[in-house]
């Protein structure tokens, strides 16, 4: 025991649920308040909590730090997750409104769509029996915190930067996603190249961490919830008038565009 | 100041020879930003080579992202000579002993099928003369110390060439997405370079169609059964001794190679 008080949740979650209305970045407070990645996942469900008060939906999780680089750069070697509500989603080809954001990014994501919920603990190595389809995707993210910048239990507390994503069409899960290119485009010029190797080697990895480290925390995965499984390239800002567009071999397109 | 060309490339023929790096060129044996001293440098080397007995084979476009471009100031590919003898067996190891400071990369290489002599190239002139593609893992290395390279020393030192692998099952251009592919470099299960097809200028038959272009005008066109390492599909990766490495892209399948460990010597 560190003598220490432990960490007003509600109090840090408050502050994280004011700085996204407000789209006003705020210093970290993670350090502060003695808040480690356990304590930081009780502060992001209640985060979430403030969301789902106000009328939104919990529709599923989304895979955060899944490539080495990301991992890397925040000096971490786990993965983390956050979660997904309906006021989050933007229709493929909508339209986004950079006054909500603090410092909004983009980056390209693959899609999975639950056809059931896993067991706590399951292995989800047979995505056929627990995954009804997969889409490109992009994933709006948009940390709360001065300057982009974080420890590991402060992202988890805002959870993981979550902001806004958007879904490309659903399509049948084919073989082998564990190589497809990857291409994010922004006013038709290809600004990062990548490929689904780069989400922990295969995205159906992430799926499995999803299945897990959320089972942890007591959240079990629903049927029709969507998973994102993590980014297949470095992040880019989004910009007024930006047109922003995630191509995957063989899945498609996804896309959003920034109001100018 | 006249340039000594047969100068410069002793001096890279020497940290060959020795294994050795030399230092940069640029501003020394050669003028910054010259880069035609560099290519005849460059060709200074080949017809060396050449005349010792190494079969040409081929040729390797390097610069053919635009970060990497940019980070070196030049807003155009190079190209390199490959010889027989600088292709390893899929899966067998590389010698480290003929490689200063290698770095790999994974790359598509287009095997033509019918000669590409026109100083003006379309994409679908590329397209018609390959006979196939293979996978390929790059071995790139630098004769220039700390890879301090400016576009003058990497042309000079044949754009920074070293050996190469080649897959063995020849996939047909048809039924590859050249634009789209996805390309990953495994290290012991782990990627350590991801990337695409639209990494290498925007697609990798537009870096073939300007090399293609680029030598017929230099009076040495492109050959039926040349190789083109078409240039890197992500980011280089250093070689790290006793490591083993695979190149998987999709729609051409994957092709290794492996490393010793580097023996010290005294």
């Amino acid at each position: 025991m560190t003598g220490q008080t432990p960490p007003d949740v509600e109090e840090l979650a408050d502050r994280l649920d004011e700085a996204a209305a407000k789209a006003a970045p705020i210093p970290r407070l993670a350090a502060a308040a003695g808040v480690g990645p356990a304590a930081a996942y009780a502060v992001q469900e209640a985060l979430v909590e403030r969301r789902l008060a106000r009328g939104e939906r919990l529709v599923g999780l989304k895979m955060g730090l899944t490539s080495r680089a990301k991992m890397a750069q925040v000096g971490v070697d786990e993965v983390i997750w956050g979660r997904l509500t309906d006021g989050m989603r933007v229709d493929d080809g909508g339209l986004v409104d950079l006054g909500r954001y603090i410092h909004p990014r983009v980056e390209p994501e693959v899609a999975f769509l639950m056809s059931r919920s896993p067991e706590p603990g399951e292995p989800v190595g047979d995505l056929a029996s627990a995954v009804r389809a997969v889409a490109p995707a992009i994933e709006l993210i948009d940390s709360r915190y001065d300057g982009f910048s974080f420890s590991l239990p402060d992202v988890i507390a805002d959870n993981t930067s979550a902001a806004g994503f958007v879904v490309g069409p659903w399509r049948p899960v084919p073989d082998g996603l564990d190589n497809l290119g990857v291409l994010l485009e922004v006013g038709g010029r290809v600004v990062q190249t990548g490929s689904t190797a780069a989400i922990l080697g295969d995205p159906r990895r992430a799926l499995d961490a999803a299945v897990r480290l959320a089972g942890r925390r007591g959240v079990r995965l629903r049927e029709g919830w969507v998973v994102l499984a993590g980014a297949a390239t470095a992040a880019v800002p989004l910009r007024a008038g930006d047109h922003v567009r995630a191509v995957v071999e063989r899945l498609g397109t996804a896309s959003l565009r920034a109001a100018s | 100041m006249t340039v000594d060309i047969e100068q410069a490339a002793s001096v890279l023929r020497e940290a060959y020879d020795t294994a050795t790096p030399c230092p940069p060129l640029r501003g020394g044996l050669l003028p910054e930003g010259d880069v035609d001293a560099a290519y005849a440098v460059q060709q200074a080397q080949v017809r060396h080579w050449t005349r010792e007995g190494r079969r040409p084979v081929g040729a390797k476009i390097g610069l053919t992202n635009p970060a990497v471009q940019a980070s070196l100031g030049v807003y155009q590919p190079d190209f390199g000579v490959l010889f027989a003898d600088m292709a390893v067996d899929d899966g067998a190891e590389a010698d480290l002993g003929r490689l200063l400071q290698p770095r790999v990369e994974a790359e598509i290489a287009f095997v033509l099928g019918t000669d590409l002599p026109y100083e003006q190239v379309t994409v679908a002139d590329v397209i018609r003369a390959t006979d196939h593609l293979l996978p390929a893992i790059e071995i790139v290395d630098s004769r220039v110390a700390g890879w301090d390279i400016s576009i003058v020393d990497t042309v000079a030192d044949n754009a920074s060439s070293g050996l190469f692998v080649l897959g063995t099952t020849p996939r047909r251009i048809a039924d590859v997405d050249l634009r789209l592919c996805g390309a990953v470099l495994e290290h012991a299960g782990e990627p350590v370079s991801v990337g695409a097809g639209a990494a290498c200028l925007g697609n990798p038959a537009h870096a073939v169609a300007w090399l293609a272009a680029t030598l017929a005008a230099a009076g040495r066109p492109l050959r039926a059964g040349d190789v083109v390492l078409s240039g890197a599909l992500g980011p280089m990766v250093p070689v790290t001794p006793g490591a083993a490495y695979e190149a998987r892209i999709s729609g051409l399948g994957s092709v290794r190679t492996r490393f010793g460990d580097r023996e010290e010597t005294s």
